[in-house]
């Protein structure tokens, strides 16, 4: 494949010359090896659900129209579409579940590894919980807080989870009940927008997607949206709070991203997918001084513990630990020859790592109970023994730095500068404790809105073009950029976060920028912390007092590719928020399906879905909505686009 | 006499058409049998030209390239349906009928029917044993959208004659909206 079409990453297009020359495994030619791939998939429209099928519908409108059981193109697309919601959202909500049973096993003196690292995050957390009572021990807070959440997944009435009831605003609250109970005046059909029980909405996804139970595309989506809010003002959200209040609120930081994090005199270990709980300990356990020794003993300069993907987003949120790149970087960072260990947990972890590391001296070891791969080193972790578990891999990989063959190492010379860690408890800080500055800005035009955008890549984009590019074009109108995720790390990667790239624009945004000291690009994260972008919005509307799908904001997902993506766009579009999405998802089998997502849902909710591969035209459809909100709220169009 | 057309505008890429074809040429005629089986072969191939996907296999042309290049008499054309079909026997593997075939049908493997377990030119037979009995050949009963289909030209020319022409004239679409849709958008992923 042309280089330039992998990837416009500088360093990736390095990497890619090492690549052809040795012919190792890859993703881009294993995506060619599936080309053509399927229509009926692309579709939407094959239904592997029972025994009687694989079915699958002619999209051309001719026989077969039906599968075995009777169902039609659109309860098809819709069942497997609010199936990858829930996967999605199962994700999300089942990483939220451990920081909570960690905060609870603390707060019960039942686990020694783990602390309390953020008080005052966990008083804020009780307080908007409502659980906060004077002269309570920060012990007691816990066990409220982590009871209140375990409660959110496991709690059978039919009342909306906790979490969301505190977190959302309550107009969109109110809204979305109006809605169901609309919806049943109208149908007689009983319907619910708000979760009851995090794990429950996936469950219902499940059931109802069971041959023969609900085959209309609406109460599917519904269902599907209810999911995906029990994920982004559920799961999601759990997983950002409880993290922060162990692991610390993030505040602003300088980090640099890119292959060139890695460090050809130290002992290389990537801590790569999702989750903090393990990566915080290695990050803690990598300036132990008697590691540091050991690694020195074998001749290496000390130990270079660097992220990837969402893990590495925790870590470098909170720690400003570097990191060495996004999605389709985890093979190339291997193939540098110089990585001594790449430490998994859960969700994005291409499993042909194992067979590439084979290659190299590269240890792959898998830690999860849940995630296993052919090839893996596995070295369980558990909670309760996390820093002997954390110590142990260390050593595995300090061990390993002799087996380094250093012919085979090359790192490439990029990284790049970029200013990271943005909470919202940190932009309330920087905006001196309110968010009016903010909130002024956009009123007065200064910011005419902003872009929410998350991440993945996808090999059938080009890595990070549509992310870089989409996100300069909306700086150049002037939209504030915020976002999480792969995207998150393509824009570091791309100097977009570096502060010296406000130097390049020439719209009002800059000097907004610069008097705030904040890059225009802003990293919120890793993806559940696409949470901390609904608890921003919540607080500016309700600031304002209205609705979020009143805002002038705008969401994208470019180059996205996995169930979680799905979920994620879904609590978006079910927040009130239209959200661009690229590539295609696998719905366009079924009329009635688009019709729902792509309009019936902005009469409904507010928020919808939009589906482009032009990024001009992308920029202009998120403009256009930006000022049609403005133009709603009655904010007038800035003189700068009159003119 | 009849042939496989393809309407290629429906072809989906499903390859349900090759995984019927490797059954059919299976001696155990099962989708099981296949797994890991490396004698097994499709004669058919889904492949994809930018946006638009082909199902090729031999046009059993005639005269065919293939026959007159052949130095051994391994291609020979069946009387039944006037195909071209290989003699395994016969074949020496030299290629010629590959390199001269305007449609790259003709692949060389080991098979069920190798003799001396050598490689041998493997291309379509037509599944005239089908054929005979009164199916069509397995490729075309697989494909679920009718981009394959068996008939003879005239039938075929004229109902495409008729669709092309009123597309053409009244601007009515072949395709439902969503598919159009679909595959505007997949042009932008090229």
């Amino acid at each position: 494949m042309d280089e330039k079409k992998r990837s416009i990453d500088k360093a990736a297009i390095e990497m890619f010359n090492i690549l052809d020359k040795r012919g190792y495994d890859n993703i881009w030619d294993r995506l060619e090896a599936q080309k053509p791939q399927c229509g009926y998939g692309e579709l939407g429209v094959c239904c592997r659900i029972c025994s009687m099928g694989p079915c699958r519908i002619n999209p051309y409108g001719e026989e077969p129209t039906l599968g075995v059981c009777g169902a039609d193109a659109d309860t098809i697309v819709a069942r497997n579409l609010v199936r990858m919601i829930a996967a999605g959202a199962s994700a999300h909500s089942d990483h939220g579940r451990k920081p909570a049973i960690i905060l609870k096993e603390i707060s019960e003196n039942k686990i020694k590894d783990y602390h309390i690292k953020d008080t005052d995050k966990l008083i804020g957390v009780a307080k908007k919980l409502n659980l906060y009572k004077e002269g309570d021990s920060y012990l007691e807070l816990a066990a409220k807080i982590s009871d209140c959440a375990l409660k959110c997944y496991g709690k059978q009435d039919e009342e909306p989870i906790s979490f969301l009831k505190a977190y959302m605003p309550k107009n969109r609250f109110k809204k979305l009940e109006n809605i169901a109970e609309s919806i049943e005046k109208d149908s007689g059909m009983s319907v619910g927008f708000l979760p009851r029980n995090i794990d429950r909405e996936s469950v219902d996804i499940l059931h109802r997607t069971h041959m023969g139970t609900d085959h209309n595309p609406l109460t599917l989506i519904v269902q599907g949206l209810r999911c995906a809010l029990a994920d982004g003002w559920g799961g999601s959200l759990i997983a950002t709070e409880l993290q922060d209040i162990l692991f610390g609120t993030p505040h602003k930081r300088e980090i640099n991203a890119n292959l060139g994090v890695l460090d050809e005199e130290f002992v290389n270990i990537i801590v790569h997918g999702h989750e903090p709980i393990l990566s915080e300990k290695m990050v803690e356990k990598s300036m132990d001084k008697a590691l540091i020794d050991y690694a020195k003993s074998k001749g290496a300069k000390g130990i270079n513990v660097v992220g990837m993907c969402c893990t590495g987003n925790e870590v470098l949120m909170r720690q400003g630990i570097p990191v060495a790149g996004n999605e389709l970087h985890q093979e190339l960072a291997i193939m540098t020859g110089a990585v001594e260990a790449v430490t998994v947990d859960v969700q994005c972890i291409y499993p042909s790592l194992g067979k590439l590391s084979e290659c190299f001296h590269t240890k792959f070891i898998s830690t999860s109970e849940q995630a296993h791969f052919p090839g893996s080193l596995h070295i369980q972790f558990k909670e309760n023994r996390a820093n002997e578990v954390a110590e142990k891999i260390i050593k595995v990989a300090i061990d390993n730095y002799l087996f380094r063959n250093k012919h085979k190492v090359y790192i490439p010379d990029v990284k790049s500068k970029a200013t990271v860690g943005f909470s919202v408890e940190g932009i309330l800080e920087i905006l001196g404790g309110t968010l009016d500055p903010l909130i002024n800005a956009i009123k007065s035009g200064q910011i005419l809105g902003v872009a929410a955008i998350v991440g993945c890549n996808n090999p059938k984009i080009t890595q990070d073009y549509f992310h870089i590019n989409l996100t300069k074009k909306l700086l150049e109108k002037n939209i504030l950029v915020v976002g999480t995720g792969c995207w998150a790390i393509a824009a570091a990667k791309g100097s977009l976060m570096d502060m010296d790239y406000l130097n390049n624009l020439n719209v009002p945004l800059k000097e907004v920028c610069k008097s705030l000291n904040i890059p225009p690009v802003l990293h919120f994260g890793s993806c559940v912390d696409c949470s901390r972008l609904l608890v921003l919005l919540s607080a500016l509307a309700e600031t304002l007092n209205v609705d979020i799908d009143k805002l002038p904001v705008v969401g994208s997902a470019p180059e996205w590719s996995t169930e979680k993506a799905v979920a994620i766009g879904s609590y978006f579009v079910a927040s009130g928020v239209p959200v661009h999405l690229w590539p295609m998802p696998p719905i366009f089998g079924a009329p009635k399906v688009i019709e729902i997502l792509t309009k019936g849902a902005k009469e409904l909710v507010g928020g919808y879905f939009f589906v482009d591969g032009d990024i001009d035209k992308t920029v202009e459809t998120m403009e256009g909505i930006i000022l049609e909100r403005r133009n709603a709220l009655g904010l007038n169009v800035p003189e700068y686009i009159r003119g | 006499m009849k042939r496989i057309f393809i309407d290629y505008e429906k072809c989906v890429a499903c390859k349900a058409c090759e995984i019927a074809c490797a059954i059919e040429h299976h001696p155990d005629k099962s989708v099981l049998s296949l797994v890991g089986d490396k004698k097994a072969h499709s004669n058919v191939k889904v492949i994809a030209v930018e946006n638009i996907n082909f199902a090729s296999s031999c046009r059993h042309c005639d005269p065919a390239y293939c026959v007159d290049a052949c130095p051994s008499g391994a291609l020979k054309r069946d009387r039944f349906m006037n195909a071209v079909i290989v003699d395994p026997y016969m074949c020496k593997a030299c290629a010629m009928c590959a390199m001269v075939c305007p449609f790259d049908a003709i692949t060389f493997k080991k098979t069920y029917n190798s003799p001396f377990g050598r490689d041998h030119a493997v291309k379509c037979d037509f599944c005239i044993e089908r054929i005979k009995i009164g199916l069509n050949p397995a490729c075309v009963d697989a494909c679920k959208t009718k981009a394959l289909v068996f008939t003879d030209s005239e039938s075929f020319v004229k109902s495409k004659e008729k669709a092309d022409l009123k597309s053409f004239l009244v601007g009515h679409s072949k395709e439902p909206a969503n598919v159009k849709l679909f595959k505007e958008l997949k042009k932008e992923m090229l």
